[in-house]
């Protein structure tokens, strides 16, 4: 909405008040426009939630104070309307007041200081971080053939904003979380796809690697694959947390207002496939995106949910047919299923699935909930409720049916994915409404 | 059921439940140690830091002198999706019939969705001669 407001005031030179929530007033107010905009927009705020609330709560809220300048609400809005600009609102060009450029080294000091330091400047997930002396950088720096001084990327903050980055700094990043070099390559192609989609909502990433890498680097795909058993997934997935934070520069209050955000943010869900246990005609996820078998590729999703099966595959009730139940409980805008080579195999041999596209295709067909449960996603009535209304159909229809009509949600059934890990030693699986963030990202053209 | 015995059946060991001994008996390293740094030395370190460039200042547009006469845009940008924010929007077009009932408002909901553009509707607004926008709600 700052966007459209900025749009509207700098295009066609008309006064505009911008009107939020004051769960995000301050981040309009501050980051927004000084990292991104640099239109010192006029903000007015109503209390959060607004949403959600009858219609004598919204008149309730006009009469009342404006939660930014604390005077009567719709005083706020004629003054931010008529009142003149002051000298700062009508400033052009480089803003003043920028922070001198970070030098390359820190003062010398203890270590303890330096840990103190660097949980004071949120450069940490707040486990120990690994002190990123010369030496240790150079040899992980030995882990890519890129130079240290290329630049990655330029637009790298929340929303874009300017914070150019070289290798050398994710190289300083990989060491700070306790990376060998020759994961290096992995946490390059990462870094390369700051920024990660952040949100109020509880979103979170996953991290998958396809590839000889996996094995190369001792990554786990078998026994445990999503538990803290393995250095290689456990590290790489605390490599992406610190890039958030340090590269990106995100931080809760200031460049983000995660409300709950997710503990699975510490970690990033980060596993390799197991692709030598795939049943025949289930090619790995990367190939299945257009990569060669021999290419090293991470893919990155983003996602919400992480629904467990507790219990293994039962004889009485095929998986697919829980799966089935449990995916009803998604919003149906995309979804992945990890699952054990065991209960691929049964899919495959027992149940007829011949490859990963065809179980897409059936859970597209055969996951149902009612449409007031569809609707009733605030992401999904946000993004699709304005387009049903334009009549973009299966959507439309959605609209104007009765609450209690079972609709199919996923109508997309390449946007069901599947990717197969763990030890064989339970036929169990999650369904996750995790969904690939563009393409895989070549390792190979980092190592 | 005995809990054991039921702990069992679902292929659960009791003693994975029970934990270890170790959560309960042995205090967390310090700091220092945790992170194998002996305190007195000085050492140098990279900075891992990156300083934000501040973006170009983009003026805002004169303000009017008055309200007085004047048309005034509501644009309801859609977040949520159900028009339930539309709500704040509409008290505050009431509000301005009863006490500046020289103001005209407009009431429009933007096209696309609350992540796109809607170049179409700026347009029309300056094309209609629209002399001010409150655009919202943001949440």
């Amino acid at each position: 909405m700052s966007r459209e407001a900025g749009e509207i005031e700098q295009k066609y030179q008309i006064p505009t008040v911008a009107l939020a929530g004051d769960n995000v007033v301050s981040f309009g107010l501050g980051a927004y426009f000084k990292d991104d905009s640099g239109m010192p927009l006029r903000f007015v705020g109503v209390p959060f939630p607004f949403a959600g609330q009858p219609q004598s709560v919204a008149v309730k809220y006009v009469a009342g104070k404006d939660m930014v300048s604390g005077k009567p609400f719709m005083q706020a809005v004629v003054d931010a309307l008529t009142t003149p600009l002051t000298p700062e609102e009508k400033l052009s060009g480089p803003a003043p007041g920028s922070a001198a450029p970070e030098r390359r080294m820190l003062a010398p000091d203890t270590p303890d200081h330096l840990q103190s330091l660097f949980m004071a400047r949120d450069w940490t997930d707040y486990n120990p971080v690994t002190l990123p002396t010369e030496e240790k950088v150079a040899a992980m720096l030995k882990g890519t053939s890129h130079r240290p001084d290329e630049v990655i990327k330029s637009n790298s903050g929340t929303f874009g904003s300017h914070r150019p980055f070289t290798v050398e700094k994710v190289a300083t990043v990989a060491v700070m979380a306790g990376a060998k070099p020759e994961y290096l390559p992995i946490i390059l192609a990462l870094a390369s796809r700051v920024p990660y989609l952040d949100s109020t909502t509880s979103i979170a990433q996953m991290i998958v690697v396809n590839g000889p890498i996996r094995q190369k680097i001792g990554m786990n795909s078998g026994l445990g694959a999503l538990g803290p058993d393995n250095e290689a997934n456990s590290v790489i997935g605390r490599s992406m947390t610190l890039i958030h934070k340090v590269i990106q520069g995100y931080k809760e209050g200031v460049t983000g207002f995660s409300s709950l955000s997710n503990p699975l943010r510490y970690d990033n869900l980060c596993f390799a496939e197991n692709e030598e246990s795939l049943p025949d005609g289930w090619e790995p996820l990367h190939v299945q995106m257009g990569h060669k078998r021999t290419d090293s590729v991470v893919t990155i999703f983003n996602g919400w949910n992480f629904i467990n099966s507790t219990g293994w595959a039962a004889q009485h009730y095929a998986p697919q047919l829980l799966m089935r139940d449990y995916m009803s409980s998604l919003s149906g805008m995309g979804a992945t299923i990890i699952m054990d080579p065991s209960v691929a195999e049964l899919l495959q041999s027992v149940q007829g699935f011949k490859n990963k596209e065809a179980l897409g295709e059936w859970l597209s067909q055969n996951v149902e909930k009612t449409a007031e449960s569809y609707w009733g996603n605030s992401i999904v009535a946000s993004m699709l409720a304005p387009l049903a209304r334009q009549g973009l159909k299966p959507y439309a229809d959605w609209l104007n049916v009765p609450g209690k009509t079972a609709i199919k949600p996923f109508t997309n059934p390449r946007q069901i994915h599947s990717v197969v890990a763990g030890g064989k030693t339970a036929s169990v699986w999650f369904a996750t409404d995790f969904g690939p963030s563009g393409g895989g990202i070549s390792i190979d053209e980092w190592s | 059921m005995d809990r054991r015995k039921m702990l069992a059946l679902l292929g659960v060991s009791p003693a994975v439940i029970a934990g270890t001994p170790s959560f309960a008996g042995t205090a967390p390293a310090p700091l220092s140690a945790a992170a194998g740094c002996e305190s007195e030395s000085m050492v140098s370190v990279l900075n891992p830091g990156i300083e934000t460039k501040l973006a170009n200042r983009v003026p805002l547009a004169p303000r009017l002198s008055t309200l007085h006469g004047k048309t005034i845009y509501l644009v309801d940008f859609d977040w949520g999706g159900m028009q339930e924010n539309g709500g704040v929007l509409k008290a505050m077009q009431a509000w301005f019939a009863q006490n500046m009932p020289s103001v005209k408002t407009i009431y429009k909901i933007k096209g696309g969705n609350f992540v796109t553009d809607d170049p179409g509707l700026w347009k029309e607004i300056a094309d209609d001669h629209g002399d001010g926008v409150i655009i919202g709600v943001a949440g």
